[in-house]
């Protein structure tokens, strides 16, 4: 079975099932073989600590989960499992235990898994002692590895690790075998990434980056650990006053504020002077309330159709600007507690009576909204004549509404929405800047 | 009015679309309650103020607590919710009452510390800063730097308010 397992245990070409296949069929074959083991008091107590994580692995093993358990269980545990994949001169190592790695170890945090496992096992010595001595073989393999690789950034890693225990073997040992089995930059770039602060390697390019990485990191610690206040410094000439600096602070805020609001308020430019402008926007928030006011006045004029969806005030595009009288909106004037229905009739009522061909294609749209949309839609029998007389009022109150916009703003429609109307250094002084969005 | 082609506009979490949710959720409350009667001015006139109160609040929830003005503006409306639940109760309106006015009483008093403090500063803005926080609701309790930075954020949650409406009034009138 020797023989077989390296195959299986390759697992770079196979995919994650295929490899779960194959290990469940290799263990179960091995778990035929291995039925009358010793150590059955391993069993019971890892038994309870490998189910769990085993179904945390892949979340495809549960129905391998008892037979994996016994398995590995009956082995004397050795987690090595993409140290396996990767180096084929660990086949001295407990195949057995390696048949259930590769399948459960393709990403490295599952290592953890498996030290914890060794770590947490009760049983005790020999398995430790294996693992003990498995972490030897790992550091003894990285050397070689790393000579093997020729990599710098390896070397660097390796030197760092030396110091450090069985955790930072397996911290390599995943970065190692994600190295060797994907592409070798992926793995720098991996190991790279967690030594920018520790790395003191002598590698130019680790260098490099480790120095911008930690510059980089000292701006940004600098930037946070700055205090809340701003620092003032008295120009040349001026009160040095703890008061004055203080009003010449919030003299400059209200100037920032004042300049945004210049920016916001249309027609502001060519004001100058505080109070203009104070009055400027004084009317300009006044214009606003009152738009508000008699939009909704005319929403409450104008009868809805009650089977309204939201996406239509996104979806602008969809309904052409030639504005069809759609007069459909005369027909919810009357009794309330009718049968819902969908006003499909109705509606071909308004076409054929208004005569429009125009808007058939939102007609379409529109029925299309009426099918799909929600429950209740309380409509009595439409009838032409409150159709007409529907839109009489709302037209005069279009009217009405258009003079009085065209009198008082002129520049309403032009007015951009300010989405972004931030500069970087209005933003770092006042902390408006996600809150205004 | 142009088609607004602006990709803002399809951010779920964005200002406008929470506002429109609302609103557009509180009209159709509105308009199921009652059925549309055009005759009755009285009742038009009513649903006119509760389309407007819906509109504030929907703005103000939209905005939720993060601005001084919405807080306000969601205390206000709440406390006159209240006020009228409980005017059948003379006991509860009294109470609600003297609550309001404690608390004018109260802005009004933060109202003349600060005046005499912004006086001796900018003289020239007294009148108009006044009328400033009469038109930004929870005005009265700011410094003018605050103030205007609340004018701001006051006046952009307007504009989209109005272009909101606008659109929805377009739309019910087609």
């Amino acid at each position: 079975m020797n023989t077989a397992s390296p195959k299986m245990l390759q697992c770079s070409d196979m995919t994650v099932l295929e490899r779960q296949n194959a290990c469940l069929k290799w263990q179960q074959e091995q778990l035929q073989q291995q039925q009358q083991q010793e150590q059955q008091s391993y069993f019971s107590e890892l038994s309870g600590v490998f189910s769990s994580q085993v179904q945390g692995f892949q979340g495809g093993l549960v129905s391998g989960d008892s037979v994996l358990g016994d398995m590995v269980m009956t082995r004397q545990v050795k987690p090595d499992p993409g140290l396996e994949t990767a180096w084929h001169e660990m086949e001295k190592v407990d195949m057995a235990a390696m048949g259930f790695g590769p399948c459960g170890y393709s990403n490295g945090p599952d290592f953890d898994m498996n030290y914890a496992i060794s770590r947490t096992s009760s049983c005790p010595t020999f398995v430790a002692a294996a693992v003990a001595a498995q972490a030897v073989e790992v550091k003894g393999k990285e050397s070689i590895v790393s000579e093997k690789m020729g990599s710098t950034v390896g070397r660097g890693s390796f030197k760092k690790r030396k110091v450090d225990t069985l955790q930072n073997s397996k911290v390599v040992a995943e970065d190692d075998s994600k190295r060797i089995k994907a592409c070798a930059e992926e793995g720098e770039s991996k190991i790279t990434g967690p030594n920018t602060n520790k790395s003191s390697s002598s590698n130019n390019k680790n260098k490099k980056e480790t120095s911008t990485g930690t510059s980089k990191e000292n701006s940004k610690v600098s930037d946070v650990q700055k205090p809340d206040y701003i620092h003032v410094r008295a120009r040349r000439g001026q009160a040095t006053d703890s008061h004055s600096l203080a009003e010449r602070v919030r003299r400059e805020k209200i100037s920032e504020r004042m300049k945004y609001l210049q920016d916001l308020v249309p027609g502001c430019n060519k004001i100058t002077g505080k109070a203009g402008m104070l009055d400027e926007i004084i009317n300009y928030v006044q214009s606003l309330q009152r738009q508000v006011e008699f939009l909704s006045m005319k929403l409450a004029a104008v009868n809805p159709r009650p089977d309204f969806n939201i996406d239509n005030l996104f979806a602008k595009d969809v309904f052409p600007s030639c504005a069809t009288n759609f007069p459909a909106v005369g027909m919810s004037s009357e009794m309330a507690n009718n049968p819902p229905y969908v006003q499909f009739n109705p509606v071909e009522q308004v076409v054929s009576s208004c005569g429009l061909e125009m808007g058939i294609n939102s007609l379409d749209m529109a029925l299309r909204r009426t099918i799909s949309a929600p429950v209740s839609i309380p409509y009595a029998s439409f009838l032409d004549s409150s159709c007409f007389t529907q839109i009489q009022p709302s037209a005069t109150w279009d009217v009405e509404l258009q003079n009085l916009y065209n009198v008082a703003f002129d520049q309403e429609g032009s007015m951009p929405f300010p989405s972004q109307p931030f500069t970087g250094t209005l933003l770092e002084k006042q902390n408006w800047g996600p809150e205004l969005i | 009015m142009s088609p607004m082609n602006n990709p803002q506009d399809l951010n779920p979490s964005s200002l406008k679309s929470r506002f429109t949710t609302r609103f557009l959720r509180a009209l159709t409350k509105i308009n199921g309650q009652k059925p549309i009667s055009s005759s009755s001015p009285r009742e038009m006139f009513q649903r006119y103020r509760r389309i407007k109160v819906a509109a504030d609040k929907s703005m103000a929830w939209s905005v939720r607590s993060r601005r001084t003005w919405s807080r306000a503006m969601l205390w206000k409306l709440r406390s006159r919710y209240s006020c009228r639940q409980a005017s059948s109760s003379r006991r509860s309106s009294v109470r609600t009452s003297t609550i309001i006015k404690s608390r004018q009483a109260k802005t009004s008093h933060e109202k003349e510390n600060k005046n005499t403090t912004t006086g001796q500063d900018e003289v020239g803005f007294v009148v108009q800063a006044d009328k400033l926080r009469k038109l930004v609701p929870g005005g009265e309790a700011m410094d003018l730097c605050n103030l205007l930075g609340e004018t701001a954020h006051y006046i952009k949650c307007l504009t989209t308010q109005v272009q909101v409406m606008r659109k929805i009034a377009h739309f019910y009138s087609l």
